[in-house]
């Protein structure tokens, strides 16, 4: 029985919504699928563009950046910074040819288990027929 | 040895040539580059030079010196990566390039005998092809001892006589090419050998620059470390690298280990090219750096060119290709520099 | 049309009444035709100051230099420094004024105006010319410029030889100066983001086949980023070697610095950098073109920064260089900026 492709999805959370929401999703039971490793970062908008190409680098086949919802950051302002800078990184994804689907964004707040464990089932619905990500993936 | 080939004989020759990986002169887009041959009608001799010298065929912009892993119980295992056995036929090489192997050779058999450039050396038969025109305008073999119809470094030597080729083989490892399809090859009659020499000739007139009286420029230059003239003529450079990268006498490397996976611990030691016009040349670890600027990058690569290599190998560490004047984004001359060298205070 | 007898008398003047510490400009290069920048100290060396359709070069870089000359020194020189700026350049020192690096005291811009015709692309003009060896080339005061071969002289259209970043500019005169040359004629673009258009039309995977067979041949020779006016950090990124360390720097701070990625020229990691590169002049690129000029494998690196400056336009309705006023596209927002890509 030939084993089904798994994606790996490298996703950044904000430490204060989007780290807070997978943890309640996971207190909470909610069943979703085990692809993600979760990277928590202070603020959706600390996040370097360097972070999601050296993922993609290393082979990710999916990166998710999760933030908190526009008004509600800790910081105040920093998804407002996240917001431009990862529509620029979407962009230029795409421009040169990476599957759209396989990078994306979302507002995940701190009460939003059930949005996180949806976000995350879509996530590696929309990519495994997709296959592994061999475009940017490192090949030493 | 010398023989005449008939021009369209070569892709039959090349054909019978089959166990060996042809690398040919290949044009894409607008550039020209050293490229894997499939199909022997695809060599082309009539490029003027490579952007990249042959030189990474032999020494390649990346190569893997080994392999390491742990096992569980953290010993380590490390596998050799010499090149495979791969015997490499290169076209079409013009004498500056060959030459240049010549000297890079000083450098990787000297001191130490490096086995990976060497076994490629080896690995490698050299074709060269005589220069009847010079392939760029900016070309000066004739002034740092070389010659449009050199024959250094070559096993093969080609010369491009409209409907034929002048083939000379100089070695046995030429000659071994040559018995792969003898019948192909005829003697030269008097005409042949005789229009050949005039090619030759008429080759040397066409060099247009030159550097007079080069010989009185590695003693000049050991006077000249604290000269102001390296800042004058540095002020414009942008310390991007091309001159060195396109180079095929330069020869600087770095050594890195690419991290595969820290458990269990795996990667690889690689060799990459590198320059004296980077930022990390002469940086020390306390971040200081005293070769930092423009003024004694420049003033290190002529140098290095013009007077420590000679000392050390008795030949000037370039060979008149001009690829640094042609691609120089801010037109730094090579030739001018010298020449201002050569002039300095008189 | 520019009168550069005038622009060498103010080059001259500024030099005699010590104004200014010394000029960057264009003068005729050793060998050949084309111009290459050059520092006049002297009032007399600035008879050799040429100005013609080959000075493509963004002056602006020099201002890096000068910078770091300037912060090493003691008691440094506070004159300006005068430097001879296209339409485009004088964005770029826009973007360095509004980032702080410079400030306006520290330059006297000597703005040319482009007017017609913009500068020429080395390559369409060699093509055109079908090998004569070219002598001089000048404007010809209407839409073209004067060549001068070894057989004569011809008159060539701009359209045919102009660099594709001079068709798509949209500033062809200088935005600010201290002294003004040539005429305020504004050349509109037809379509400012004309070579993005076919790029942009592709499928996915032919765009992704574009671009890995140009990355492919990237040897990381840095040439682009050497010659970037904004590409100033002390340290890059890509080097991964540290300036930033001091006497009390622990060794496990040295040992463990990061490797975004790997030094060998391989299709993965020139992504990386020039990825990542794209990003750093995400609303600072004006487009100069110049790295894709001194590229020496002829990858068309300009695409990837003018994607970035269309998007910049489309969805923040952002352009470089225009206001040294303006906060940087990166660190600023607005309330509308677009969610919609967002879950």
């Amino acid at each position: 029985m030939k084993k089904e492709f798994e994606p790996k999805i490298i996703a950044f959370l904000c430490k204060w919504c989007s780290s807070a929401g997978s943890d309640l999703a996971g207190v909470s039971r909610m069943e979703y699928p085990s692809n993600v490793v979760p990277i928590t970062v202070m603020c959706s908008g600390s996040m370097s563009p360097l972070y999601i190409f050296s993922a993609f680098n290393k082979g990710a086949d999916g990166v998710l950046v999760s933030g908190c919802h526009p008004g509600d950051c800790h910081y105040i302002k920093g998804n407002y910074y996240a917001r431009r800078r990862i529509a620029l990184v979407k962009e230029l994804l795409q421009f040169i040819g990476l599957e759209p689907e396989r990078f994306k964004m979302s507002w995940v707040s701190a009460a939003e288990g059930i949005k996180y464990k949806e976000v995350i089932s879509e996530f590696v619905e929309e990519i495994k027929p997709l296959g592994p990500q061999t475009k940017l993936r490192r090949e030493l | 040895m010398e023989k005449i080939l008939q021009k369209k004989s070569l892709p039959k020759w090349i054909e019978k040539c089959a166990s060996y990986h042809i690398y040919a002169p290949v044009k894409k887009d607008a550039l020209w580059h050293y490229n894997i041959i499939d199909k022997p009608a695809d060599v082309q001799l009539d490029h003027p030079n490579t952007v990249i010298s042959p030189k990474k065929l032999i020494f390649p912009l990346r190569e893997v010196f080994f392999e390491y892993q742990t096992d569980d119980e953290d010993k380590i295992e490390i596998k050799e990566k010499t090149p495979k056995d791969a015997p490499s036929v290169v076209f079409g090489i013009r004498p500056c390039d060959a030459r240049a192997l010549t000297l890079t050779d000083k450098v990787f058999q000297g001191d130490f005998a490096d086995p990976y450039y060497l076994k490629r050396r080896e690995m490698t038969t050299l074709v060269g092809l005589t220069c009847n025109t010079p392939p760029g305008h900016n070309c000066f073999c004739l002034s740092v001892d070389g010659s449009p119809n050199s024959k250094e470094g070559f096993d093969i030597l080609m010369t491009d006589m409209d409907d034929r080729y002048h083939v000379q083989f100089l070695n046995k490892k030429g000659q071994k090419l040559m018995e792969k399809a003898k019948d192909l090859f005829k003697t030269p009659t008097e005409k042949d050998r005789k229009a050949a020499e005039n090619i030759w000739k008429e080759a040397e007139k066409k060099i247009e620059r030159q550097i007079k009286n080069i010989k009185t420029i590695p003693q000049k230059l050991k006077g000249m470390f604290e000269s102001p003239l390296w800042d004058q003529e540095s002020l414009h450079c942008i310390r991007c690298g091309i001159c060195t990268y396109l180079c095929p006498t330069c020869h600087c490397f770095d050594i890195n280990d690419e991290v595969l996976s820290s458990s269990p611990s795996k990667g690889k030691r690689v060799r990459t090219w590198d320059t004296c016009q980077f930022p990390d040349f002469t940086m020390h670890s306390s971040g200081h750096n005293p070769r930092g600027d423009s003024a004694s990058r420049l003033r290190q690569r002529i140098m290095h060119k013009f007077q420590y290599f000679v000392t050390k190998y008795k030949n000037y560490q370039c060979t008149g290709c001009g690829r640094c004047i042609t691609k120089c984004p801010v037109g730094i001359d090579i030739i001018d520099v010298l020449e201002k060298v050569r002039d300095y205070g008189s | 049309m520019v009168n550069l007898e005038e622009l060498k008398k103010d080059a001259k003047r500024i030099l005699q009444d010590k104004k200014v510490k010394y000029v960057i400009g264009y003068r005729r290069g050793v060998d050949g035709y084309e111009a290459i920048p050059a520092f006049f100290k002297a009032p007399e060396e600035c008879d050799d100051l040429v100005w013609d359709p080959t000075c493509i070069h963004n002056l602006v870089r020099f201002l890096r230099d000068e910078k770091v000359r300037k912060d090493r020194e003691k008691e440094p020189d506070k004159r300006p420094v005068a430097i001879i700026a296209k339409g485009c350049d004088t964005r770029a020192i826009n973007v360095l004024l509004q980032e702080q690096y410079i400030s306006r005291e520290d330059v006297f811009i000597l703005g040319i105006s482009c007017e017609e015709t913009g500068v020429i692309d080395g390559k369409k003009l060699r093509k055109k010319i079908q090998g004569k060896k070219i002598k001089q080339i000048d404007f010809n005061g209407k839409d073209g410029f004067s060549v001068i071969t070894e057989e004569g002289k011809t008159e060539v259209a701009a359209k045919d030889v102009m660099a594709q970043r001079c068709i798509e500019c949209i500033s062809n005169y200088p935005i600010d100066h201290d002294i003004f040359f040539g005429e305020k004629k504004k050349r509109e673009p037809e379509n400012p983001f004309d070579s993005l258009d076919s790029l942009q039309s592709m499928p996915n995977e032919k765009r992704w086949a574009f671009w890995k067979e140009h990355l492919e041949k990237c040897i990381r020779c840095y040439a682009c980023r050497s010659v970037c006016p904004m590409c100033y950090c002390d340290e890059c990124v890509v080097d991964t070697i540290s300036f930033a360390v001091f006497a009390d720097t622990p060794a496990e701070e040295k040992a463990n610095k990061i490797k975004w990625l790997e030094k060998s020229p391989v299709s993965s990691e020139n992504f990386v950098y020039h990825l990542v590169r794209a990003m750093h002049l995400a609303g600072r690129c004006i487009d100069c073109g110049e790295c894709e000029r001194v590229c020496p494998v002829d990858i068309p690196l300009r695409h990837l920064n003018k994607f970035l400056e269309k998007k910049a336009k489309e969805l923040f309705d952002y352009q470089a260089g225009f206001d040294p006023e303006a906060p940087a596209l990166i660190s600023s927002f607005k309330e509308e900026d677009p969610e919609d890509f967002i879950r």
